[in-house]
């Protein structure tokens, strides 16, 4: 087989873990800031219950004003299980993978204010009572974001690379396709 | 026939995943539609921010002992339980953009929230464990309220200089201060404050206050929830206890969450 080749599959399926990777933990994000709490039943009205809950933790980074945050409550869950069927989907990769990328980013900028600012307080990723702190700091960015960034630029190098024929991604990347060729 | 190898496509799961996507995010995040009607009115119900006992005074607590520490009726169908420390800013924060907004509020005189306060010095503060007696004593006369305002409303000059009996006098009628300064003067012992390795802390008090077991109570509480900084929040729904939360939360969400679990069904 040719080594090309064989890279390239490899990449392939190296970004299709990575993808399903992301895309599960977004929508188990999801799940957890939407999931009814303790004591009730799924409902409409569970469900606000449990956005609101999610604005509290919103509210405890003191980056928004009360309007903002109300409004990021109720639409990041929602549009983190979104992006995750997205992602899992694997349609539009680029564009689901640098939206992921840069929500992680921005999360990660909004947690290492609080910390900085010395607020301790619940992190609210994936539901109430995760504190901030150097372990959930290092998991968002020594995993998450790597994971989400090796994603979307492996998304963008399986495309390049997809438009300019059978070179592999690398190759394509720092121009040393050619140079190897001649 | 015809759409058996339509679906049996990879491509076909893919579109129909994003599709399910597309058509749930919006249909979750409708319920938004409640919250942003209830904004709206977060300042209604609050009568101006209370400064001394006579802003405070239709919020009295409830007689339910000899230390009253809580705001409303035992019965409301929210209990909101929140560990302080009074030297820690974001507690100030939170009782200065939130409590104070909830105790003057119809949800406790309503009977919709019961609102407890539980002490928790931090060991970090030079005052706090000094701060909670003072509060404390002063519960025991019924002068609860005004004395945690003076405290929070004061906390940057009483941190410094440690002199917290000059605020609480301004705060209270001079009768109750005698009776409030003659409680906190009774006690010889040092103020209790937590500890990281979770001791009793009065163990090492062979005589220690009346009201620094209270405030043992609520510290040796805090280590059950557990209270890992301060302020930290639980909320009880008809008896169900929910995730505790840390950190201060404006009125108009708490407010907001109130009103979300009043409207469950």
């Amino acid at each position: 087989m040719d080594s090309h080749q064989s890279s390239n599959k490899w990449g392939k399926r190296l970004l299709i873990i990575g993808r399903i990777a992301l895309g599960i933990v977004f929508v188990v994000a999801a799940y957890m800031k939407m999931k009814p709490q303790p004591g009730m039943a799924w409902s409409w009205a569970s469900i606000e219950t449990s956005l609101s809950m999610f604005a509290m933790g919103v509210d405890s980074y003191q980056i928004l004003p009360p309007w903002a945050v109300s409004l990021v409550a109720h639409w990041l869950p929602p549009f983190e299980l979104f992006l995750g069927l997205w992602l899992l989907a694997g349609l539009g990769l680029r564009a689901s993978s640098l939206i992921a990328a840069l929500l992680i980013c921005g999360f990660f900028v909004a947690m290492t204010s609080a910390y900085r600012r010395g607020l301790t307080i619940s992190c609210g990723c994936f539901g109430p009572g995760e504190q901030i702190g150097p372990k959930r700091l290092i998991e968002e960015g020594v995993m998450l974001l790597p994971l989400a960034l090796a994603v979307c630029i492996g998304a963008f190098l399986m495309a390049k690379k997809e438009q300019e024929g059978d070179q592999s991604p690398l190759e394509a990347t720092v121009g040393l396709g050619d140079t190897a060729r001649r | 026939m015809l759409l058996r190898p339509w679906f049996g496509s990879p491509r076909a799961w893919r579109v129909s995943l994003l599709w399910a996507g597309l058509l749930l995010a919006p249909c979750l995040a409708l319920p938004q539609a409640a919250p942003s009607a209830a904004l709206k009115n977060t300042d209604s119900p609050a009568k101006p921010a209370a400064k001394t006992s006579a802003k405070t005074a239709d919020a009295k607590p409830v007689a339910a002992g000899p230390l009253v520490k809580s705001y409303g009726s035992a019965s409301a169908p929210i209990k909101l339980d929140v560990f302080t420390d009074y030297q820690c800013p974001s507690c100030r924060n939170f009782y200065q953009s939130s409590l104070r907004q909830l105790i003057v509020s119809d949800y406790i005189t309503s009977g919709k929230v019961y609102l407890v306060h539980h002490d928790f010095p931090l060991q970090a503060h030079m005052y706090s464990g000094l701060a909670a007696r003072w509060a404390n004593a002063a519960a025991r006369v019924g002068q609860f309220p005004e004395v945690e305002a003076a405290l929070y409303d004061n906390q940057d000059a009483w941190g410094a200089s440690g002199d917290i009996a000059k605020y609480v006098a301004a705060a209270i009628s001079a009768a109750d201060f005698k009776r409030v300064d003659a409680l906190v003067k009774s006690c010889e012992s040092p103020a209790p404050t937590s500890s990281w390795d979770h001791g009793d802390p009065l163990a090492k008090d062979p005589h220690p206050c009346p009201f620094d077991y209270a405030v043992r109570d609520d510290i040796e509480l805090g280590y059950k929830i557990p209270v890992q900084a301060t302020p930290t929040y639980v909320i009880t729904y008809k008896g169900q206890k929910l995730p505790a939360g840390s950190g201060t939360v404006s009125w108009p969400i708490l407010k907001q969450f109130f009103d979300s679990l009043l409207a469950q069904q």
